[in-house]
């Protein structure tokens, strides 16, 4: 039996080098009628992520690529962009996880384009503050009170719904959101359930007021690949779907209410 | 600076027909099956309360090659509907806790499918009993 060889850490100059071709759809207001693509190579680690031959790009060929980018580690949701024609994370997509041959990297589908990979967000900004994002107490207390208290399984009913990272991916995903822009879409759903799901909050009649019609969940034809997109599994097809049956019971036991709309 | 532009791209218009649409397009279109044989189900109806000449029509069809080759392909779709209703099924309803933990979306959709079947039978086999 041979001996147990520790792999020493590699240097980024003895890693394997792999030359990369990525078509970037290119766009500059002003300047361009529309947008068209533009084919870059690039070389680096076998292992280099979207976002680090991204990077590159910008540093050695091309300084007028404009893209968004922060954390690099999937927590931000800054770099979603479609590549292959998939909505993904840049940061969390590696090169060599890609089928062999140019690597498609578009902007976000379904929303306007600023320029380059940069995507118009003014409008998911203000779906997600429509909704309320935030703890309505069902009940005030003082610090003295001491704190809202809530079980694990209360936790549990809402807990994954908080992990949503605002990427957009899912508004990407979604063919009724790029029918109809107007669409409440996944993301903010999910943002609504999350809150909506506390048992220590008290909006759930506020915000359900903000998601009846066409533009609230019944936009929604349960495609749910907007679920299969998300990076951080929140699963917003489920938010948007679990609210259209409260949207209904809502509409049908409206005389009933003992909370009157604000 | 520039002034702002942006470029609205247009939604092709046959998404539906492309990957990764194309399963949930099948899906939708199995639920046109489900109506169709609904529609064979309430034309029986009609017929029978027409009386018997229209009714014995009514039987008469069923039995013809055309009515067999398309209760296969109605089957078909149904049972394809029935399978993808369920794995639906878990994103439509509020998540469910069971002892402080979530019930995994595919033990649902499990559960469900095998309920449904087990009803199925039950009915054919209730059917067959008061036929015979």
């Amino acid at each position: 039996m041979s001996e147990p060889v520790m792999s020493p850490v590699m240097s980024e100059s003895a890693m394997p080098q792999k030359t990369f071709e990525l078509r970037i759809l290119r766009y500059t207001p002003g300047r361009d009628e529309k947008p068209a693509f533009g084919s870059f190579k690039v070389t680096g680690a076998e292992g280099m992520s979207v976002l680090e031959a991204l990077q590159s790009i910008k540093d050695t060929l091309d300084g007028t690529l404009s893209f968004r980018w922060s954390c690099r580690m999937a927590v931000c949701g800054s770099c979603g962009m479609m590549i292959n024609g998939t909505p993904k994370l840049a940061c969390s997509t590696l090169l060599r996880d890609l089928p062999p041959g140019p690597v498609t990297v578009e902007p976000l589908q379904n929303f306007p384009i600023e320029r380059d990979l940069v995507i118009s967000v003014d409008a998911f900004v203000k779906k997600i503050e429509s909704v309320y994002p935030y703890l309505i107490p069902r009940e005030q207390k003082t610090v003295a009170e001491g704190p809202h208290l809530q079980t694990p399984a209360q936790m549990a009913a809402y807990e994954s719904f908080s992990d949503c990272i605002n990427c957009m991916l899912c508004y990407a995903a979604c063919p009724q959101f790029g029918e109809n822009p107007d669409f409440i879409g996944p993301g903010a759903m999910a943002m609504l359930q999350r809150y909506n799901g506390d048992s220590r909050d008290g909006g759930r009649q506020k915000r359900l007021d903000t998601i009846h019609g066409e533009n609230g969940v019944w936009s929604c034809t349960a495609v749910g690949y907007c679920s299969e997109v998300c990076p951080k599994s929140v699963d917003p097809a489920n938010a948007v779907n679990q609210n259209k049956t409260n949207s209904a019971f809502d509409f049908f036991l409206r005389f009933l209410r003992t909370e009157q709309p604000q | 600076m520039n002034e702002r532009r942006p470029y609205h791209r247009p939604m092709p218009g046959n998404w539906w027909a492309r990957p990764p649409y194309r399963a949930y397009t099948a899906r939708e279109l199995s639920g046109v099956a489900v109506a169709a044989y609904g529609g064979v189900l309430f034309a029986g109806l009609v017929s029978l309360s027409r009386g018997p000449e229209s009714w014995d029509g009514y039987l008469q069809f069923l039995r013809s090659p055309t009515s067999l080759a398309l209760h296969v392909l109605l089957l078909a779709a149904m049972i394809f509907h029935v399978i993808t209703w369920f794995q639906t099924l878990p994103k439509t309803m509020p998540k469910m806790i069971v002892g402080g933990k979530h019930v995994p979306a595919k033990k649902i959709t499990r559960i469900a499918t095998l309920a449904a079947g087990v009803a199925s039978l039950v009915l054919v086999l209730v059917v067959l009993g008061v036929a015979r």
